[in-house]
């Protein structure tokens, strides 16, 4: 039974939210539709033609079809570091949920630390060259681990909590042996919160600006974020142009979002109660 | 069953790694030299043009362009790239302060005894010239200039000629407000674009005392009280104080100013002239109506354009390809180098290299600037060519001059200070 008051409240909190996410949508694709003068005015305009196709094949084809290129390493980039991030976070938090001993506070410090402590870019730069990595998709998906691995194994802890212990007794009494206790007993149980951990680290990954433009110089190595800057610089910019880009690469995280939507919540409140 | 898992594991891992290590070889260019650009539409088709230019030239080089960000991250993605030996073979980047903060002599190939150096003009030389005074650079761009863009069917219309003086460019600005059109447009939104009057009035300060730059260096002279460099800063409050503005001038950005000056929106805008280029492509049917001049000063026979020195190509000393390198430099510098440049950009300013000449139908914004060079001595570089100080928070000063919330002895007293904190972090002697 619900009162009139609060559906009145509901009716105007989606009327907001819509105003918040849509009306900025709308206005990208209304000036990826524009030619380059009317989208350089910025305004709320209905376009004055339809040159979507042409900016897009514009975007597409700019210098020597860096999109695709830029689509291809992303998606590496993203499918790879999000694998290794959830095999990984989920080891590490089940083994820290399970077994007690004196290093776990100095574990989880080391964990908070790697969230907390901002990285610095030269020294990691030198560490990659180190090892023969800097400039190379590998070496990128690695720090992409590091930097996300922290938040994964936070989640990935809180809900491991929450799994009764004698699950794991009852598959040892049974005959399996500690992998097979994981990957065949835990790892399905951990479904919610490896679908929040992959849609909040792919899009993450997939909108990273910053640890592209520094760890993998090139244009051979380009990932779509990146492309913006095609478009765009300090003194002149081709707003229908950058919009247009803005429009396609917003399309794959969008696609991921829509189709885990409503995996994500019951995710992230999972492991939320017990910790 | 553990050896089973494991496999898998294994399998899982390798087959990551062959995914990563494919991409990276099935992707990358077989090259011989990298180009890092700032990135933008205007600078990409210009180098482009003068890529493909080169290798006509030269068939046995191929120049793959990079781009990078402009304004500070750029700054930060050169430094750390030459830090890192990672640099691109050759890179385009500022001139004058910007280019001594990079620490050229341990980094920059020594291009000083290059042929090509004999046709470089002699006043880009020192912009790019190392500490041990060595030139490690080579002139990438057209010159460019600070002054005021006006619009020509206003002045046309109200009768108006190009002002030589201060008092005249008021008293034009007087008759455009009497007739209800903006007289001065400033654009805030975009803090940077609010320095133009106090920046594009050092020829007249230099005029007025021929010693400015280096006694400022030397902690000898001040805005505040050096009464020729003040008046930039009183230029400014006087076009405010008088309401010469465009009404939102606190939140309009760059990009209305250039539409507002093309479309006669308004009469004056100062600003750099790399604006031409922007308007031309931006409103290519209004290029014509946008002349230009320099900001006048208080005595018409002192009147005299302030010059922005162009960008500098360079070669890092990590390239692998150093005569290959060499080479495109000297393309760049050399007179098919600039006849690229003007075939995709369109000349926007002198260029710097001689026996460079500009096309016929350049836009008058163009033709406009040209005498100040040709008839020799009435133009003088800016003050950032002539002294390393430059303080951080000018933008933000001149905006409170600007938005008529600080007088001007105020502003100038405040940007002193300014000053005084960075030539201190350089360590300038008489600090």
């Amino acid at each position: 039974m619900k009162s009139r008051p609060s559906i009145f409240l509901g009716i105007i909190a989606i009327l907001v939210s819509a105003l918040v996410f849509l009306v900025p949508f709308a206005f990208i694709i209304l000036t990826a539709f524009k030619n380059k003068q009317q989208a350089t005015l910025l305004d709320f305009s209905w376009p004055d033609g339809f040159h979507l196709w042409s900016n897009i094949v514009e975007v597409v084809t700019t210098r020597n079809w860096m999109m695709v290129t830029a689509f291809i390493n992303s998606t590496i980039l993203t499918v790879a570091s999000v694998t290794l991030l959830v095999v990984f976070a989920a080891m590490v938090g089940f083994v820290l949920a399970r077994r007690k001993t004196r290093w776990n506070g100095l574990i989880e410090f080391l964990i908070l630390a790697g969230l907390m402590i901002p990285p610095a870019v030269v020294p990691t730069i030198w560490l990659l060259q180190g090892i023969g990595l800097f400039g190379k998709l590998h070496g990128l998906v690695l720090i992409e681990v590091a930097y996300g691995l922290p938040f994964s194994i936070i989640l990935y802890r809180a809900f491991i909590a929450t799994i009764p212990r004698e699950l794991d007794e009852a598959a040892i009494i049974d005959g399996a042996r500690p992998f097979d206790v994981f990957f065949r007993i835990i790892l399905p149980l951990l479904w919610p919160v490896t679908v929040t951990n992959i849609v909040v680290q792919s899009v993450g990954v997939f909108n990273d600006f910053t640890n592209p433009l520094y760890y993998l110089p090139g244009n051979a190595n380009a990932t779509v974020q990146l492309t913006l800057y095609n478009f765009q610089s300090q003194f002149n910019t081709s707003y229908n142009l950058l919009f247009t880009n803005i429009l396609l690469i917003t399309i794959p995280p969008l696609l991921v979002f829509l189709f885990f939507n409503r995996h994500i919540v019951a995710g992230m409140t999972a492991g939320a109660v017990k910790g | 069953m553990l050896n089973k898992t494991t496999r898998m594991l294994t399998g899982l891992a390798a087959s990551l790694l062959t995914v990563t290590a494919l991409s990276g070889a099935a992707f990358a260019q077989s090259v011989n030299l990298t180009y890092l650009i700032p990135s933008g539409p205007e600078n990409q088709v210009i180098a482009d043009e003068v890529v493909k230019a080169f290798e006509a030239a030269n068939p046995d080089i191929n120049v793959d362009i990079e781009t990078r960000p402009g304004g500070s991250e750029g700054d930060n993605l050169i430094k750390t790239r030459l830090a890192t030996g990672a640099m691109a073979d050759v890179f385009l980047y500022n001139s004058g302060s910007l280019f001594q903060a990079i620490n050229p002599q341990q980094f920059l190939v020594d291009l000083t005894n290059e042929p090509w150096q004999a046709d470089v003009q002699a006043s880009f030389k020192p912009v790019v010239t190392a500490p041990d005074g060595t030139i490690r650079g080579a002139p990438a761009r057209a010159a460019m200039a600070g002054g005021i863009y006006y619009n020509k069917k206003i002045y046309e219309e109200l009768g108006l000629s190009v002002p030589k003086t201060w008092a005249e460019f008021m008293a034009n600005n007087e008759k455009i407000k009497a007739a209800g059109k903006v007289a001065v447009i400033q654009t805030y939104g975009d803090t940077w674009t609010s320095q133009l009057f106090v920046l594009a009035d050092f020829f007249n300060v230099q005029a007025k005392d021929p010693q400015f730059a280096s006694r400022y260096t030397a902690n000898e002279a001040k805005f505040a009280t050096d009464p020729a460099a003040l008046r930039g800063f009183e230029k400014l409050q006087e076009t405010h104080d008088a309401g010469f503005f465009n009404e939102d001038f606190g939140a309009a950005k760059y990009d209305d100013g250039i539409r507002m000056i093309a479309m006669g929106e308004g009469a004056h805008y100062p600003m750099l002239t790399f604006a031409t280029t922007a308007i031309a492509q931006a409103y290519p049917d209004n290029i014509g109506d946008v002349g230009f001049f320099a900001q006048p000063g208080d005595e018409a026979d002192l009147n005299g354009l302030t010059v922005w020195m162009p960008d500098g190509v360079y070669i890092a000393q990590t390239t692998p390809n150093l005569d290959a390198a060499k080479k495109f430099v000297a393309f760049i510098a050399s007179v098919p180098g600039c006849e690229a440049q003007t075939r995709a950009g369109g000349a926007s300013g002198p260029y710097l290299i001689n026996g460079c000449t500009l096309p016929a139908d350049v836009p008058p914004a163009v033709t406009d600037m040209l005498p100040y060079f040709a008839e020799g001595g009435q133009n003088a570089p800016a003050l950032e060519f002539l002294s390393p100080i430059k303080g951080p928070a000018l933008e933000q000063i001149t905006v409170e001059v600007g938005s008529g919330f600080r007088p001007a002895a105020d502003g100038a007293a405040l940007y002193d200070e300014d000053v005084r904190k960075q030539a201190q972090q350089l360590g300038l002697p008489g600090w």
